[in-house]
């Protein structure tokens, strides 16, 4: 196995799988940056090039485009309040706000670096776990993954708001997520729900142009009414220096980096949940590290623990996600779908052959990860002044251009303009939200997780009826949901008692 | 007065989950059942926030979202200027549905950057031939996406 694990290495390092990886690396460097432009559509843009190649070549250009995307798209979430990518909005709710206060460089230092631990947590997770998973991916069956589904939602809406008001409005705005998840075809009978008999709503609703309308929109009319720049008045500062800061950041919250990518890799292990649950929950985990009724009210104001919680897991998660891919053939997400395509153009079959017989092409996977990443990391701390810079440039500037991205980040979901209709009403209820009060992640999480949470529920009751709640870690995942909810309400109480106690 | 955005999204949300619950009665019940186990709640919810809205007035509860910096600039000002900003995106939008995404984005940056920024024209035009041709060497010659002509063009 170490044999395999250094003929791995080598494989990668030897010029042609480098020189792919390069190239995919530039790829998804931009891909990332431009806003709604996922690494799944360009993934399956580029699987008709892996024909020829050799499986560590493939998997080098296709791994090393991949695995970057999320880093680099931390980037634009970061500055422009935009999310690069579906899987970086939440790192928006406090990077952004950093950005805003002038500590661009600080937040982008934090997201690099937590980046790129969480990938190497994610690399050594895929190297480690493949023989230790099987039997827990196998034990999770479609009950358990309904109320991992539950826990994910019950976890960011108690925590997104403050107090019993905030819990309220953070329940009714996943509840309206969830709702808004379930246009378009039912999966179960086919029957079309809320389209209007409209085509396009037949599909369900996109997820790319929902975010960049809730997220991008309310910011570029914040953005209009300041006058400013996205910094402000603020003196940007010294970037090098504030990114260093934020690389201290994420060793001074050691742990919860740690904890955060481990949150990201279990999810990506998990089918079906996605990229997008890992970085919302791994936000919530943050949020709640806070101790104080003060420390709490800084997230969502430009808490550095807020960067570090997503920009951990959002990379973490990729590793993870290739275990259930290269083990048993089941893809964790949308990206890995497409990826298991490259595997059947190759001729390679996932599953025991992965792990014996091709047990060097899985290694070259985990090193394209590691290497993709530092490669990218690097090439971002040299370019953060100029990258940074960015949030200096007058809004009357910059406005024009992301409004650009926006509308052309959204319309090349489906290449119609109904996706930039989508945003434009997506981006007058973020506008609302925000006006409000309302916290959008659980939003976010109801949309992403309604049609699994339908599907699983459906399976559950199908197959098991009333008995699937009595499974025993349904049993315990139901019970961590009404931990989830009661702490706070319970923690806000004591603390208010303490507070009215000095 | 309640907090006007938090009364127009709970009465907004009252009104979808209303819908969706009542649609949902027409269908199979293996389709309605998830439709209406969240609608009927979410209504619920969306109701409790209305009726507390009336009762307590305005309040906003401190969200972990991305919040407005203390107000800089006076009432009156931000909301002529969201509703510039909106009808900017609004028209942009137009736009692109009128002559398609070729002709529509050297437009509206043009117009924007010399009627709303007050840019001068130099600048005006030098940037948005800049910006024009990154946006069309990128996504049209080199990604090759495929962009709708507009009803006009």
């Amino acid at each position: 196995m170490i044999e395999a694990l250094f003929q791995g290495l080598l494989q990668v390092l030897a010029w042609k799988p480098l020189l792919f990886m390069l190239i995919g690396i530039v790829l998804g460097f931009w891909v990332g940056l431009l806003p709604g432009l996922g690494g799944a559509t360009t993934l399956a843009l580029m699987l008709p090039f892996i024909y020829g190649m050799q499986p560590i070549e493939a998997f080098a250009f296709l791994l090393g485009m991949h695995s970057v995307v999320a880093t680099t798209g931390d980037i634009t979430s970061i500055l422009f309040g935009v999310p690069g990518e579906a899987t970086t909005a939440a790192i928006i709710l406090d990077g952004h706000a950093m950005a805003k206060k002038g500590e661009a460089g600080r937040a982008l230092g934090a997201a690099l670096s937590s980046s790129l631990v969480g990938a190497m947590i994610g690399a050594f997770a895929l190297a480690a776990a493949v023989p230790i998973v099987r039997p827990l991916v196998l034990s999770f069956g479609s009950p358990e993954l309904f109320m991992l589904a539950i826990v994910g939602l019950a976890f960011i809406a108690a925590l997104s708001a403050e107090g019993g008001r905030g819990m309220l409005r953070g329940f009714t705005a996943g509840g309206l997520g969830l709702l808004l998840s379930m246009v378009g075809q039912d999966p179960q009978a086919g029957v079309a729900r809320y389209t209007f008999n409209t085509l396009y709503l037949w599909q369900g609703l996109d997820l790319v142009p929902v975010l960049v309308g809730l997220f991008a929109i309310p910011e570029l009319v914040d953005l209009a009414v300041r006058g400013t720049s996205i910094a402000g008045e603020l003196p940007v500062g010294k970037l090098t220096k504030g990114a260093l800061e934020g690389v201290k950041d994420t060793f001074r919250h050691f742990w919860l980096t740690i904890r955060c990518s481990l949150i990201g890799t279990f999810i990506g292990i998990m089918p079906g949940l996605g990229g997008s649950v890992a970085q919302w929950l791994a936000y919530g985990h943050a949020a709640q590290s806070a101790r104080t009724a003060e420390e709490r009210k800084g997230f969502g104001n430009g808490d550095v623990r807020g960067v570090i919680g997503p920009g951990a897991a959002c990379n973490s998660k990729e590793g993870g996600s290739l275990v259930p891919t290269v083990a048993f053939g089941v893809p964790g997400s949308t990206a890995m779908a497409i990826l298991l395509g490259g595997f059947f153009l190759l001729g390679l079959v996932p599953g025991p052959d992965m792990l014996t017989t091709h047990l060097t092409v899985t290694f070259s996977m985990v090193w394209t990860i590691v290497l993709a990443n530092v490669i990218t990391v690097t090439a971002c701390f040299l370019f953060l002044d100029r990258l940074a810079r960015l949030t200096s440039v007058p809004a009357h500037r910059l406005i024009p251009v992301i409004l650009v991205l926006v509308f052309i980040g959204s319309y090349t979901t489906n290449n119609q303009y109904a996706d930039i209709l989508v945003t434009l009403i997506f981006g007058a209820v973020g506008w609302l939200m925000v006006s409000a009060g309302w916290p959008r992640a659980p939003f976010v999480l109801g949309l992403v997780l309604g049609k699994i949470a339908e599907n699983y529920l459906y399976i559950s009751v199908a197959r098991y009826e009333v008995a699937w709640l009595t499974r025993p870690v349904v049993v315990v995942l139901f019970a961590l949901a009404v931990v989830v909810i009661v702490y706070p309400i319970l923690r806000a109480r004591r603390l208010a008692r303490r507070e009215a106690n000095a | 007065m309640p907090n006007r955005p938090a009364f127009l999204l709970g009465i907004g949300i009252m009104a979808v989950s209303a819908y969706a619950a009542i649609a949902a009665l027409a269908w199979p019940l293996k389709t309605a059942l998830f439709p209406l186990v969240i609608s009927i709640p979410l209504f619920v919810l969306a109701t409790i926030e209305v009726v507390s809205l009336w009762v307590s007035g305005a309040r906003f509860s401190t969200t972990k979202d991305f919040q407005r910096p203390p107000a800089e600039v006076p009432g009156t000002v931000a909301a002529l200027r969201s509703l510039a900003a909106a009808g900017w995106i609004l028209g942009f939008f137009a736009a692109i549905l009128l002559f398609g995404f070729l002709v529509a984005v050297p437009v509206f940056l043009l117009a924007y950057l010399r009627f709303q920024a007050r840019e001068s024209w130099l600048f005006s035009i030098v940037f948005t031939a800049v910006v024009w041709a990154v946006f069309w060497g990128l996504f049209d010659y080199a990604l090759h996406l495929p962009f709708a002509s507009g009803m006009l063009f």
